[in-house]
């Protein structure tokens, strides 16, 4: 068994490095040099080429962006789908990552005379704080909502999710008709998702953000495994269930509320990973945590050099692919459950 | 080894549990027998701190149960509980691996997996490695969590303490007796176990002593042979009955109807 989740962690290394590479070759821009020689002579000489803005002010970060984009959404799935008993929670599902782009709209719209006295870095931290904010309270709702007696009602978390949801889409609506024209630029992106506008400011955010909660989150895997047992036995084995939950729901709320900030909604990620990582390894979620942020990567990483190089020199918003990979993922988990129903 | 003064446990106004003092020593197997809605369970649950109960003293190896710390109680004291989830998506023996999360921090030691084994074969459910345990039966998928149970308290830590609910249900007689020579095994090591068991026959033969439960309170607490009494045992269980010796062990045979 350890044998085995290496090699799979081996194998996803790998393929996140040649996708890291290909992604860096890939694009609108053609490099008239190697990505090596450019990233040298940028250091060197310090001469700033069309080159070297390309590929270090625009590719790199986004490809960053979206290794850390991919494995936040979805080791916080899979820590979700663990806290919930039910492999249908997902950030978006659950109305999480609408809570965010709420906020972060509001925000857009309703602090612009304050956002643009602040420099670059702390537009970011604020609209990441606001994003995290909302997050959280939805998931605070949706939670006490879809619990009794600690048990977690799938049927209404899921449409808590939907209602919320429903909610952000009125509100964010109402914001596009009010909204200057930049200002709805900067919305509408959020319903499509993209990681166009990463630079190297949001990628420093959304790094810290994502290391300090995945080293909280990966520690999680004995606890989620034990909650299978139900939450008194949890305890049995020395565990503290309600600090745990706190725990996960603060930090995957910090991490959806960060990524969504600075791309946008992009679904179905948080679903599909912990999915595919099941049928090998069940629920163990020792091995889905881990592998999760991996196999997140990957997808994410794959889905975005797609997407921005699938219709040259126009742009495929992510949020396109990713549910185009989701919607039969999560219309099986439904069949299989229509299955153990009878 | 515990020592608990006047508990009680209430639900609004209604009594669930009340006026419960006992002392249990070490080595003690201890069975506790009672018609339903006696309190049994909620005892049991109460010895296990999964409730708020009230109390004047509660004592657990002569520290005040509340002062353990919630990494270290584990070790000393395990319950098997009534109801065992019926959806686990693992591996049996990850599963069984449980109970030794207490004692690793990410990465199972080739201890704790030898323990697994042991434990998967003292229960006989080393077989049922290759099986999913949602297509296990009742009885299968109850061995599996006794073989965690007793794998959890596996250490070298003196007088633990093992609380078992009904841990017999679903059990062929077979595998009842196994599983109670399992209990045995454990008590002879100087640790106590309190084990709520229906059938009174089988409580009477093994357990050290008996707590009868009726309406919410201990009816009697004393070895199987003062408390099994014809009178007593009719008018507990309202249900006329004949007691007479086991042939061999000369322990009371309880005869309903």
């Amino acid at each position: 068994m350890k044998k085995k989740v290496a090699v799979y962690k081996v194998s996803f290394f790998i393929v996140l490095l040649v996708a890291l590479v290909t992604a860096l070759y890939l694009g609108a821009y053609d490099f008239n040099h190697s990505v090596f020689e450019i990233v040298s002579t940028y250091f060197n000489t310090n001469t700033h080429t069309a080159d070297s803005f390309v590929l270090i002010e625009l590719r790199i970060p986004r490809i960053l962006m979206a290794i850390l984009t991919g494995a936040a959404l979805a080791i916080s799935g899979t820590c979700l789908q663990g806290l919930f008993k039910n492999p249908l929670a997902s950030p978006d599902l659950i109305g999480i990552t609408s809570g965010a782009v709420l906020f972060a709209a509001l925000t857009i719209v309703f602090g612009s005379a304050v956002m643009h006295l602040l420099p670059a870095f702390f537009r970011y931290v604020l609209l990441s704080v606001m994003a995290f904010i909302g997050a959280l309270l939805t998931m605070w709702f949706v939670y006490k909502m879809a619990t009794s007696n600690g048990k977690t009602h799938i049927l209404i978390l899921l449409l808590s999710g939907v209602a919320i949801t429903a909610l952000t889409g009125a509100v964010t609506g109402f914001l596009t008709y009010i909204s200057t024209e930049e200002e709805l630029r900067n919305i509408t992106f959020w319903s499509l998702g993209s990681l166009a506008g990463s630079n190297w400011w949001k990628v420093c955010l959304v790094f810290i953000v994502v290391l300090i909660g995945s080293i909280r989150l990966l520690s999680k895997g004995k606890i989620l495994n034990a909650l299978m047992l139900g939450e008194k036995e949890a305890a049995h084995l020395g565990f503290d269930i309600e600090k745990t939950k706190r725990e996960i729901i603060i930090i995957v709320s910090l991490m959806v509320g960060c990524v969504v900030a600075f791309n946008g909604t992009i679904g179905f990620v948080g679903l599909v990973v912990p999915y595919i990582l099941r049928f090998v390894f069940n629920s163990n979620y020792n091995i889905l945590l881990p592998l999760s942020m991996l196999l997140g990567a990957v997808v994410m990483l794959i889905a975005d050099t797609i997407s921005r190089t699938i219709v040259v020199p126009a742009e495929l918003p992510i949020g396109i692919l990713t549910a185009i990979m989701g919607a039969p993922v999560f219309i099986s988990i439904l069949i299989n459950y229509k299955r153990k129903l009878k | 080894m515990i020592k608990i003064h006047d508990l009680s446990f209430q639900v609004k106004d209604r009594f669930l549990l009340k006026d419960i003092n006992l002392e249990i020593n070490k080595g003690e197997l201890i069975a506790i027998v009672g018609p339903n809605g006696a309190g049994k369970s909620t005892f049991l649950s109460c010895v296990a701190n999964e409730i708020q109960y009230k109390t004047k003293h509660f004592s657990f190896k002569d520290k005040d149960v509340k002062s353990y710390k919630r990494s270290e109680i584990p070790l000393h004291r395990a319950k098997f509980s009534q109801h065992q989830s019926n959806e686990i998506n693992l591996k049996n023996e990850e599963i069984v691996l449980m109970g030794r999360y207490p004692y690793f921090k990410t990465e199972a030691d080739l201890s704790d997996l030898e323990i697994v084994e042991k434990w998967m074969a003292k229960t006989e459910t080393s077989h049922l490695t290759d099986r999913e345990y949602e297509q296990l039966s009742g009885g299968e998928k109850q061995r599996l969590h006794l073989a965690r149970v007793f794998a959890q308290l596996e250490n070298n830590i003196e007088n633990k303490l093992l609380l078992l609910d009904e841990p017999l249900n679903n059990l062929d007689v077979a595998h009842q007796f196994k599983t109670l020579h399992l209990i045995k095994e454990f008590t002879n090591q100087n640790n106590s176990a309190l084990v709520v068991l229906h059938d009174l026959n089988i409580a009477s033969q093994f357990a050290d002593r008996l707590i009868l439960m009726n309406k919410s309170s201990i009816e009697m607490f004393d070895e199987p042979k003062k408390v099994l009494t014809q009178e007593r045992i009719s008018r507990v269980y309202q249900y006329p009955c004949i007691i007479t010796p086991h042939p061999e062990n000369q322990q009371p045979i309880i005869l309903f109807g």
